[in-house]
């Protein structure tokens, strides 16, 4: 019997969770999440993903219609708009990370958006940010549920297996659902969990966060119609735990003590790490460990970089993100060397870095033949432990060394709040107005005062004249 | 209801591409519907590439423990079907498949709930979403169905994992279905419950003709001998859902009025006294001769009566069974009481 509580003590947390329970420190990190989610989803809303999944969710029609981020006056049917919104977030891998990892924010704020403008009764801010954080601690209950979670994974796609849950408890959060409709709508979300690996660094990636937003919202939907899962789905190695091959689930404690009565937020204990460019997280080690290196060959003038012997890599190993010559740009997100490389080439590394011309240039490509990895015995591929060493060895005999356990934006080194604005800032503007840039950070800079969240909404509309053009060509 | 077909190995193919497939030729312009020629061939590659995929892996020969097979298989043989009924190009099928391993895989938690339609349901819908997205030119990883060393493409769902390439139809293709025949279900459960249905049917005529009339005083004792498989061994089913999924309270319904049927599931049979009696005095045992697979497994029905006489049935192939195919006529008369259950008379002859 006591088997059964786990799942029946989510269902009971998730109903029961209130303003009371936000403490400072979960809405500062939770604000600042949800700032980063919308700037990249904003930002993504130009590629080539997006506007395939955008072209195909307007098939079909729906009364209750949710707006597309950037769109102006685009709407689709409620899930459609969180699908294509979380694909949008995922589009560059620019999102926000976690530990265990995963991308947390990305399956849930779609969602929870899309909802929001549905409901009779428009939700407040402090009800968004308090659906947002019941969502978000889901994720991070569940992944703590096996070691197999600490590690870079090999099987199962994180997003899309604790995505959908997070998504579902957040939805089922604003729904105000029962105790056991909740219990229901992560059952429901079960079965719509886990993606293998393999479209990871694929156009498909994305659509991990998409679906998990989407699918989602539909179990919530699902359970405050009746409809009903496994009552134990969070107890059974045949229920939540098929996605990993060591399994051992923990109760949620209570939350009728409040903060101080044993209930604490994953997140006040564990914060989340703030990309400063679109790739893996991995990659941003390496980057701040090339950066270091270059700048103690510089030290003398700019380095000339075809003067370079050698490139050595000291990385955790990871066949997914080590790709000597990537040709596509996901791939290019997804690789150690281009990474390095680019780092080496430019003195940062940006956006426009997996452009296409930036993918091409003759230059990288030979710096990129340079190049060795190296995976030292104790380097972990865990986002937690890891370290990236890179060594650049020049003809002439010249050469440095630097590593970097921590960059900047880690958890152990977050972004200050004016560079997470600023991040924020130069991606909500390739789409949005001044106007619309703005506003939007009034509002989630305080939005715990905000009586109706679904002003976002408009604000999230508020498109350049420029950009209201483009899409319409696209369509 | 579980009332749909099952192949071997285990799943319900149908259910994820024929619902799929009709949901096209609706999409699709009224001057280019597809042939029924057109639909017969959509319909059997999505069939076949769900017995393909079936047999990349030991495990999916035996009854399932962790993915419910249909959400695996079936929502690749959804996005074959439609990829193939909307003709698209050859690597846009390639794409197709790789976009719906990403909607693929539940967990059999769910079976035995509610929740265990929408496995199908989904199968079905997300390998048409998963073809809809390839038309339009989204790209997954071309290596999905591959076994690559440390990155688990379609084999995340399965322990042990070998896949084959498929023979190009310009050499010699063989179609499974071919070589391998589906199983029809007499009564909406799950397919483990018709082998100890048909057993226990026998030994309910040999009841009637010992006593005559009332089985519930005869029985001390039934003895059930089954394969090992937790979500069908279920003593005191409390729904309908898991009903069709408990070898007891299959066997005890047969016993009593020989023979399963729709109504066997309603809430007021569910709650007879007269099973809930019988129920009491069920036992399982699992022979090790008797392993968790479709093609080979048996139904055992002893029952010990009060006067210590013991009867005994056994049913290695039901009626109905891949083995022992159901005729057209049964078939028919099945779909005749299934669709006139609800509609009006005429319209079921169309079809």
């Amino acid at each position: 019997m006591l088997r059964k509580s786990v799942t029946e003590s989510f269902g009971a947390a998730i109903s029961s969770l209130n303003a009371a329970h936000l403490t400072d420190t979960v809405v500062h990190r939770s604000k600042r999440m949800m700032l980063d989610t919308l700037g990249v989803g904003l930002l993504g809303t130009s590629t080539a993903v997006f506007s395939k999944a955008l072209q195909y969710s307007q098939l079909y029609k729906s009364v209750e219609r949710s707006s597309v981020w950037g769109g102006s006056g685009m709407t689709l049917p409620p899930q459609y708009a969180a699908f294509v919104n979380g694909i949008a977030v995922h589009s560059m891998d620019f999102d926000d990370t976690w530990h265990p990892a995963t991308h947390p924010s990305g399956a849930v704020l779609p969602a929870l958006l899309a909802l929001a403008e549905t409901l009779p009764t428009q939700p407040s801010g402090l009800d968004l940010l308090l659906a947002f954080n019941a969502g978000i601690e889901v994720q991070g209950r569940l992944m703590r549920f096996s070691k197999e979670a600490h590690n870079i994974p090999r099987r199962f796609h994180p997003p899309a297996v604790v995505g959908v849950m997070g998504s579902a408890a957040a939805s089922a959060k604003l729904l105000a659902l029962s105790p056991a409709q909740c219990v229901h709508s992560l059952a429901i979300a079960a079965s719509s969990a886990g993606a293998p690996m393999a479209n990871a660094a694929t156009q498909t990636k994305p659509l991990h966060i998409g679906n998990a937003a989407r699918r989602g919202l539909e179990a919530a939907k699902l359970a405050l119609l009746g409809l009903e899962g496994s009552q134990a789905i969070l107890d059974l190695e045949s229920g939540f735990g098929v996605f990993y091959s060591d399994y051992s689930p923990s109760e949620l404690p209570g939350t009728d003590g409040g903060c101080g009565g044993g209930f604490r937020w994953v997140l006040e204990e564990q914060d989340v790490a703030i990309k400063r460019f679109p790739a893996h997280l991995g990659m941003h080690w390496v980057v701040d460990a090339a950066l270091a290196a270059r700048a103690k060959l510089g030290a003398s003038g700019e380095p000339d970089l075809s003067q370079v012997q050698k490139v050595v890599l000291r990385v955790p190993p990871s066949r997914y993100i080590d790709c000597p010559f990537p040709a596509m740009e996901h791939q290019a997100r997804h690789s150690f060397q281009f990474n390095a490389c680019s780092a080496l080439l430019d003195n940062q590394v940006s956006v426009n870095s997996f452009s296409r011309p930036q993918i091409d240039r003759p230059a990288l490509r030979e710096l990129l033949a340079k190049v060795r990895v190296e995976n030292p015995q104790d380097n972990h591929p865990s986002f937690d432990k890891m370290y990236c060493e890179v060594t650049v060895e020049m003809e002439h005999g010249e050469s440095a060394t630097a590593r970097c356990n921590t960059f900047y934006g880690h958890w152990r080194k977050p972004l200050s709040q004016e560079d997470l604005v600023g991040k924020f800032e130069a991606n909500a503007s390739t789409v949005l107005s001044q106007e619309g840039v703005e506003r939007v950070v009034d509002v989630i800079g305080n939005i715990e005062k905000c009586p109706d969240c679904t002003v976002l909404r408009s604000y999230l509309q508020m498109s350049r004249p420029t950009t209201h053009l483009f899409r319409e060509h696209l369509v | 209801m579980d009332f749909d077909d099952t192949w071997h190995p285990a799943t319900h193919p149908s259910g994820a591409v024929l619902p799929a497939l009709l949901a096209v030729c609706d999409m699709l312009p009224n001057n280019s519907k597809p042939s029924g020629r057109d639909f017969l061939l959509a319909f059997n590659v999505g069939i076949e590439v769900q017995g393909r995929l079936m047999r990349f892996s030991n495990e999916a020969h035996n009854i399932p423990k962790r993915f419910h097979p249909p959400t695996v298989v079936g929502t690749l043989g959804s996005a074959a079907a439609c990829a193939r009924l909307l003709s698209l190009e050859r690597s846009q099928c390639s794409h197709a498949l790789a976009i719906a391993a990403s909607l693929s895989g539940a967990p059999m938690a769910n079976a035995a709930t509610q929740s265990k339609p929408l496995h199908i349901g989904n199968a079905a819908r997300l390998g048409l979403e998963a073809a809809l997205l390839a038309s339009r030119g989204l790209e997954a990883s071309p290596r999905v169905l591959d076994d690559t060393a440390g990155v688990a493409g379609f084999s995340a769902f399965y322990e042990d994992y070998a896949p084959r390439p498929l023979t190009s139809p310009e050499e010699e293709l063989q179609f499974l279905l071919e070589d391998q025949d589906i199983a029809f279900k007499r009564f909406p459960a799950h397919l483990g419950m018709h082998w100890v249905a048909d057993a226990a049917a026998s030994v309910h005529k040999l009841l009637l003709g010992e006593q005559g009339s009332e089985v519930v005083g005869q029985v001390q004792d039934i003895l059930l001998r089954v394969p090992r498989s937790k979500y069908i061994d279920r003593p005191f089913p409390e729904s309908e859902h898991e009903a069709r999924h408990s070898f007891q309270f299959n066997a005890c319904s047969a016993l009593l009025d020989g023979e399963v049927t729709v109504d066997s599931f309603s809430q007021d049979a569910l709650q007879r006294p007269d099973l809930h009696a019988l129920l009491g005095r069920v036992h399982v045992e699992h022979p090790h001769d008797n392993p968790a697979n479709f093609d080979r497994m048996y139904g055992e029905v002893q029952v010990t009566l009060v006067g210590g006489d013991v009867l005994k049935g056994r049913c290695d192939t039901f009626y109905g069974h891949w083995r022992n195919p159901l005729t057209n006529e049964s078939l028919r008369k099945k779909f005749r009481s299934n669709a006139g259950a609800g509609s009006f008379p005429e319209r079921r002859w169309r079809v």
